[in-house]
């Protein structure tokens, strides 16, 4: 009895006792849960400042970490606070692991301006590299190599040569990452560095191998012929890597391939045409069974006598295949990669498969979408059948930013095809509705752009834009004439109907881009158009003087060209042109002025004196307002200098003059140029190349030796580098599916942690590398007979003339205006056709 | 490389600098907001969303990520391939939503010492090197009350011997020795409508985006399979890195080791047949004049199984010219916002067989102008089914191996509206 009541006593007290104390605990440590509130660290003002120093030599890991936390807090203010390197390098070697992590982010942000301290710290992380915990030595290391002190750089190398045989491949992973900073520290170490990637190389891990790569990229990238005994092993792995080691391996693969294996894209591209390609590549996607692709591509050109050499090689084709997978990746940029590897590496045909995964890509962030659609563009240009059955997600969403909306405007002009037009010209004209005027104009390029790209559906798109110009809006109207204007110059045939229907619409129209379009238009088919033309100008004459300046100017080249055209036998043609001469010639516009003293002396000889003697004075003013055309022009124009010199009338030549065949502009997508960088560059995305650019090798002109690859043995890496961390991975599934033991004896041990996975490594290993092996032999056999088809690189000409994509006709014809008139005054006849472009056309028309 | 990252407030203040290699002078910030406000100006009607997401600077290209006002800047120096930097900006955020459950300048503030350390093991020396949530709770702890308490009981009582996390799992995406008391595993399947409905109720373009989020509260190493009953109708889709890609190709199921807590199993995308699956149609009707326009948008159910759409609210964006307005609703409430020109209808819940909702009325133009007599009109929609998959993907069976309890498992679906678009 007594023992049971001095227990319970006993059991009271100390119930009591401990009670106090808890309630103690949390009455002193209720201030420390506002901790949870890193805020008011923020606001510093001097007098916390001196407390730090205190802080940081207190022997409380708590106001030690308040002290470190507001230092943190100052650098992010942007404050200099390297004054306290000497106190907090003192802490580095704190037993507790949270007061070091935070003194680690503080040395790696001084240590530069610090050296000298800095090496008093790298005592504890030599110490540190020998702790048992994985994760204490893999941060000493990756703190060590990060302080940037190049005289530290033989400890690191030490570090970096005792961690790569580590146990832990976190550690390992480290390691790697450590050898590009030791690289960095000390350049003359390369050659000792590389052979640690060699070794390193030989790590069967796939959580370490991605950083292994990353060294390699970034120490010896030209060293690729240590890839070679491990380029079968990486396409194996590539699946299990982690998202940003799949990335690195894919880009040195691509790299290695490229210089490796013989062109699988373009050995039959040269001689095959591009309507021939599409409509095998068409039919063969759509046939499910692969050997009917290599029928087609081997019907479909006269390759069949060399099969042989047009066969991928089965170590290429194995990449692609290893690689296919990815494309099911979160990882946006791993879809890419592999967008990149299959654009740069595989056959044609294989393209198809990528139109899915970087369609989804779409769904992503605004700036991932960016992204995607630059590469699209790139990719749609050279082989835009890989996206036309998608044309619908390229579709504007009112929501769109400005940059995604005309991206994908370009595309949608890219992939229209017969099938899908119909529906992309409805989707365009819709846009046109828009309430944003720069997006109404690209939507209304855009229509001519299709109507350019399909001839066949030019008609629609004609009679699409003939709607919009009489709509309401005014800048529609404008853009809408001048596309028609542009598709007609193509298609010479349409015209006069078109032509028509504009001169109907002319009444109504009020803009002054539109109506000059239309009058140059009727002006330069007026020999077809002998019945409306003359009435159009009729019509002109009457509004001569409240039309705009440009409206003038072509009113003017109307009138001439009709002169021209009919001669002087129609009467009341010369009576309007004159009245219009004369209007002009009192016209407030120096050009209007010009442009009629042109024109007279043109169309009725040099009986005046007056013209040529203000032509004269024209001179000095062209000169100031042409300078930058006159150039060009004189250095083009030689040709018609001499014809000039013959002292030839020049009204006899009036017709070749101003009624000669304009050449039809050159429309170029904005996007132009895209294609020549490598998918997924930044170069691509910014369209011109950017500091560190590198171009991909360009292959090889003979096989190399393919054997390489055989012959390397497996060497036999070192057990601690066999553990397979791999283990979601679909080879040790399968395999341990077929596992006599069945899924859960053989996954089990596995399953136990680090400690099983080591001890079980070697054997299950072996097992696994020996099945992974039997794979990839059978695989090579069935790969081997896929057949290429041949790149279909429509290469569009560098040359090409380039059109401007401004819009803004007025300026650009002023100075054309005056520079014409100067050369007809010494030169004569080369540069009147400059004179008397169509309003829109550049500089690029006038060559011949 | 991805040498540094700034994260600027929305007035374009830094909040946090953190420089993985060489040290990149603050300035950059100011060019960078400078080219911000100019290029917002350089049009009428942009926005901070419309600014390129790389802006070239003399020196560098200024990446940016501009998410929930935040801004994610990287100046990036040499070519790189800039999705990857993307990629990487868009983890921050993820992984700060996943820490603190919510990213702002306040969180960030408030939690700047741990978005440090985050920052720290999320990137080495420009390249990225734990970016599994797992993987990093191992390392830097998630602040939340029990860990506060630990570090705080324990800082007190012994300063020396911490728990030291010890085991990195072999997965880089699972942390070793989970336990729970109670097993279970939660699917969340939604489904997004993506749809560009024209004027006449005919859909332009349809589709469904679907997203399984899960929540697997599991111990051990669970080896899971699931089947569904319809896989076949998944067009595309793209799945966490815990997912065999090469069962999905061979036997169309989902088999994975899944990672502890919340994560995005797999993502898909449906095509829908024609607009008939769409489960609501809005008819808008917008007769426009020099001066105003009268009109009438009227929403009904179609095809829903019968379930109620919930959360209803139409967006009508108006021309900027727009001064007044008026309008009568009979269902739900209207608001017209007169600085944003944005007029937003409020419906709540619309059950199948009740009258459709109406709403009827007119706005005016301050001036009248061409230009706002000729745009045209974007109603965006918005809603919520529960219970509902759009597409009919179906959840079959799920398997457990390699652990012996069983499992609770729990299934939800909803569906809703995504990127839809009604053009009146």
């Amino acid at each position: 009895m007594y023992n049971v009541d001095a227990y319970l006593k006993s059991l009271t007290s100390n119930a009591a006792k401990l009670s106090k104390k808890v309630q103690d605990g949390i009455a002193e440590n209720t201030r420390d849960f506002r901790f949870e509130n890193q805020a008011h660290f923020l606001d510093t003002n001097e007098d916390k400042m001196r407390e730090i120093r205190k802080n940081l030599d207190s022997k409380y890991e708590k106001e030690k970490l308040d002290g470190l936390k507001r230092l943190i807090a100052m650098i992010s203010k942007g404050r200099d606070v390297s004054e306290f390197f000497p106190d907090v390098v003192k802490n580095v070697a704190s037993n507790s692991l949270e007061v070091r992590k935070l003194v680690y982010i503080y040395i790696l942000r001084y240590a530069e301006q610090e050296q000298d301290l800095a090496l008093l710290s790298i005592n504890t992380f030599q110490k540190d590299l020998s702790d048992k915990n994985q994760l204490i030595r893999a941060m000493a290391l990756r703190v060590m190599s990060g302080i940037r002190v190049p005289v530290i750089s033989p400890i690191v190398m030490l570090g970096i040569k005792k961690c790569v045989t580590d146990l832990s491949p976190y550690v390992r992973k480290i390691a790697a990452h450590a050898i590009p900073k030791c690289y960095q520290l000390d350049p003359a170490q390369k050659d000792a560095l590389i052979d640690i990637i060699n070794t390193m190389l030989g790590d069967n891990s796939t959580f370490t191998i991605g950083s292994v790569l990353m060294a390699f990229n970034h120490v010896c990238p030209d060293r690729l012929d240590l890839i070679h005994p491990q380029y079968r092993k990486l396409c194996r792995m590539l699946v299990d890597m982690d998202e940003w080691g799949q990335i690195t391996a894919m880009d040195l693969l691509l790299r290695y391939s490229r210089t490796q294996f013989l062109n699988p894209i373009g050995k039959t591209s040269a001689t095959t045409t591009r309507a021939k390609k599409e409509k095998s590549v068409v039919k063969s996607f759509y046939s499910d069974d692969d050997s009917d692709i290599s029928h087609h591509s081997s019907d479909g050109s006269e390759s069949s006598s060399d099969d042989e050499n047009n066969a991928v090689d089965p170590d290429l084709a194995f990449l692609i295949k290893c690689a296919l997978p990815l494309l099911q990746s979160r990882n946006s940029q791993v879809v890419l990669s592999v967008a990149k590897l299959y654009m740069h590496l595989a056959p044609v045909e294989d393209s198809y498969k990528l139109g899915r995964p970087l369609i989804r890509l779409l769904r992503s962030h605004r700036e991932i979408q960016y992204v995607v659609l630059n590469n699209i563009v790139a990719i749609a240009s050279q082989r835009p059948y890989v996206f036309d059955q998608f044309y619908q997600h390229f579709f504007v969403r009112s929501t769109d930013p400005v940059f995604i909306r005309n991206l994908k405007l370009d595309i949608l002009t890219m992939i229209a095809t017969e099938s899908n037009i119909t529906f992309i010209l409805r989707e365009l004209q819709e846009y046109v509705k828009s309430s944003n005027k720069g997006f109404v104009t690209e939507a209304i390029e855009a229509i001519g752009r299709c109507a350019s790209n399909i001839p066949e559906m030019a008609e629609s798109c004609l009679g699409g834009l003939l709607k919009l110009a009489s709509s309401k809006s005014d800048s529609v109207v404008a853009e809408s004439v001048v596309a028609i204007r542009r598709l007609l110059q193509q298609r010479p045939d349409d015209s006069i109907a078109m032509i028509t229907q504009l001169t109907k619409l002319l009444d109504d129209m009020t803009e002054p881009l539109a109506r000059a379009n239309v009058f140059w238009l009727v002006g330069q088919h007026c020999v077809q158009l002998t019945t409306i033309a003359p009435d159009v100008l009729r019509k002109a004459a009457k509004s001569f003087c409240s039309e705009s300046e440009g409206t003038k100017l072509q009113i003017l080249t109307l009138g001439g060209k009709l002169v021209a055209q009919e001669g002087a036998s129609s009467k009341t043609i010369n009576l309007l042109f004159q009245y219009i001469l004369n209007m002009a010639r009192y016209d407030l516009d120096y050009n209007v002025r010009d442009r009629a003293r042109f024109l007279r002396a043109l169309v009725y000889g040099n009986q005046n004196d007056l013209q040529s003697g203000g032509s004269g004075d024209q001179n000095q003013e062209s000169d100031e307002n042409g300078e930058s055309e006159e150039h060009r022009d004189h250095g083009e124009d030689m040709g018609g200098f001499e014809y000039s010199e013959k002292e030839l009338n020049l009204s006899d030549h009036i017709k070749a003059i101003l009624l000669s065949e304009k050449p039809a502009p050159v429309q170029e997508n904005p996007s132009h140029g895209r294609e020549q960088y490598r998918v997924g560059s930044m170069s691509l995305v910014l369209n011109r190349v950017v500091a560190g650019y590198e171009p991909l090798p360009e292959w090889p002109t003979t096989q190399p030796d393919p054997s390489v690859r055989r012959l390397a043995a497996q060497m036999d890496a070192p057990g601690y580098m066999n553990d397979h961390t791999g283990f979601g991975s679909d080879s040790a599934f399968a395999k341990s599916r077929q596992a006599a033991g069945g899924f859960d004896a053989s996954g089990g041990s596995r399953y136990d942690g680090q400690a099983g996975a080591y001890r079980g490594a070697q054997s299950l290993d072996k097992f696994l590398e020996s099945s992974s092996e039997e794979e990839t032999s059978s695989e090579e056999e069935t790969d081997s007979d896929e057949d290429d088809d041949g790149e279909e690189e429509t290469s569009e000409g560098e040359d090409e003339e380039e059109e401007e994509a401004s819009e803004e006709e007025e300026e650009e014809e002023e100075e054309e205006e005056s520079e014409g008139e100067e050369e007809e005054s010494e030169e004569g006849v080369s540069s009147e056709e400059e004179a008397i472009l169509p309003p829109t056309s550049k500089r690029s028309n006038g060559r011949r | 490389m991805i040498e540094s990252l700034f994260v600027l407030s929305p007035t374009g203040k830094v909040i946090i600098e953190k420089h993985w290699h060489e040290l990149i002078p603050r300035r950059v910030v100011d060019y960078f907001n400078e080219q911000v406000s100019k290029a917002i100006a350089s049009g009428e009607d942009l926005t901070r969303e419309d600014v390129l997401p790389i802006i070239s600077s003399p020196k560098y290209q200024l990446i940016n990520v501009y998410r929930d006002g935040l801004t994610y800047l990287s100046p990036i120096t040499k070519e790189v391939d800039p999705m990857m930097v993307f990629e990487f900006l868009h983890r921050i955020p993820d992984i700060m939503q996943e820490y603190f459950g919510q990213v702002s300048e306040t969180v960030i503030k408030e939690n700047f010492v741990t978005v440090y350390q985050l920052l720290e093991e999320m990137m080495d020396d420009g390249f990225p090197l734990t970016t599994e949530p797992n993987a990093l709770k191992e390392i830097v702890p998630a602040p939340n009350l029990i860990n506060t308490v630990i570090t705080t009981m324990g800082a007190t009582t012994s300063a020396s011997t911490r728990k030291m996390p010890h085991g990195m799992s072999n997965l880089p995406w699972r942390k070793a020795g989970v336990k729970y008391t109670r097993n279970e595993i939660f699917f969340d399947i939604v489904e997004e409508i993506d749809a560009i409905v024209d004027s006449t109720g005919k859909a332009v373009s349809c589709e469904a985006h679907g997203t399984i989020q899960t929540n697997s509260r599991l111990s051990g190493m669970p080896d899971l399979t699931l089947s569904f009953v319809n896989p076949r109708l998944v067009d595309d889709c793209s799945f966490h890195p815990s997912v065999r890609f090469n069962k999905w190709e061979s036997d169309k199921v989902l088999s994975f080791v899944p990672p502890d807590g919340h994560f995005r199993l797999m993502s898909y995308r449906v095509n829908l047949p024609s607009q008939q699956n769409l489960p609501v149609q809005v008819k808008p009707s917008i007769n426009i004049g020099a001066n105003g326009a009268k009109f009438d948008i009227t929403v009904s159910l179609r095809n829903t199984e019968g379930k109620p759409l919930e959360n209803v609210v139409l967006t009508l964006p108006l021309h900027k010219s727009t001064t007044t307005l008026t309008a009568h609703c009979n269902v739900g409430q209207y608001m017209f916002d007169p600085v944003g020109k944005v007029l937003r209808w409020d419906i709540g819940k619309i059950v199948p067989r009740e009258r459709a909702p109406v709403l009827s009325g007119s706005f005016g133009f301050g001036t009248s102008s061409e230009a706002a007599a000729n745009a045209g009109y974007n109603i965006g929609v918005e809603f919520v089914i529960n219970s509902h998959s759009l597409s009919g993907l179906k959840v079959d069976v799920l398997k457990l191996f390699n652990e012996s309890y069983k499992p609770y498992k729990g299934v939800r679906t909803m569906t809703k509206a995504g990127r839809y678009q009604v053009r009146a």
